[in-house]
């Protein structure tokens, strides 16, 4: 398979993100407003369409990536799995104590395929850097810049729902992921620029 | 392992990403390798040594463990 260019994956990923944002803030209400068994499952499941596109697209690109990359991937993608096995048992037997109620580990349930995104791709960067790869910076898109784009884009989203009049948990969630970027784009560009003042040209 | 791949490409007058293109890997792997960070697989390494026409033995050698 041939190689997939980093910059290609991360447009392609970055808008089926923008997508799935945009349509489990759309669907929310008609989810809990459809009346039919059909009307309510298309209106439930449909963000789930955009992730597993995001997986294929991942899927491909480790598929296609060479050794150095596949080995980056495959520690990124244990030490996640690992640590989102626990979190899920810690859920899991939380919601079965009744401690979380049902509604909260649905919620709960949401957050782990992001957060094992989250965890696969700093455990990569940060095993990649070991091998003196910056793996969010392969593509000669500065990852600051890319922080920011999608704090702009997620503050965009927030702002257009709140002109729609979306619910407070809506907006939040928006306003809340939009920030965290925000303050990633903030550590990333100061990274960038330390790294850069001390960097020394390749003999 | 210490290895010649650098001072090899050198010879070619070829770029870091113009070994990667002939190797299949990318540019980041071959700097991984030239810098000693990464030591390449079996596979690889034969690539490595076809592409400069030699042997293994004669770009790799076993590093101080």
């Amino acid at each position: 398979m041939a190689r997939v260019p980093e910059a290609h994956y991360q447009r392609r990923s970055m808008a089926a993100i923008v997508v799935y944002v945009a349509i489990v803030m759309l669907v929310r209400s008609p989810a809990r407003e459809a009346t039919s068994l059909p009307a309510q499952l298309m209106f439930a499941l449909l963000p789930v369409a955009p992730m597993v596109y995001v997986i294929w697209l991942l899927a491909r690109r480790i598929w296609a990536s060479d050794e150095l990359e596949q080995r980056t991937h495959l520690i990124g993608l244990g030490v996640a799995t690992g640590i989102v096995a626990v979190v899920s048992l810690i859920g899991g037997f939380l919601a079965a104590g009744k401690v979380l109620t049902l509604e909260g580990a649905a919620s709960f349930l949401l957050f782990i395929f992001p957060l094992l995104l989250l965890i696969y791709s700093a455990t990569r960067a940060w095993v990649a850097r070991r091998y003196g790869i910056d793996a969010l910076c392969d593509d000669g898109v500065p990852m600051y810049q890319k922080f920011l784009i999608g704090a702009l884009l997620l503050a965009g989203v927030a702002t257009w729902l709140y002109s729609k009049g979306a619910d407070d948990f809506d907006l939040g969630v928006l306003a809340g992921l939009s920030a965290a970027l925000a303050i990633g784009a903030v550590l990333s560009g100061v990274r960038r620029w330390r790294s850069r003042r001390n960097a020394r040209p390749e003999p | 392992m210490i290895n010649r791949v650098r001072e090899l490409r050198a010879g070619h007058a070829w770029s870091q990403a113009d070994l990667a293109d002939r190797l299949d890997v990318s540019r980041q792997t071959v700097n991984a390798i030239e810098t000693g960070k990464y030591d390449p697989s079996l596979p690889l390494a034969f690539r490595i040594a076809k592409l400069f026409r030699t042997n293994i033995e004669s770009i790799f050698e076993p590093g101080k463990e």
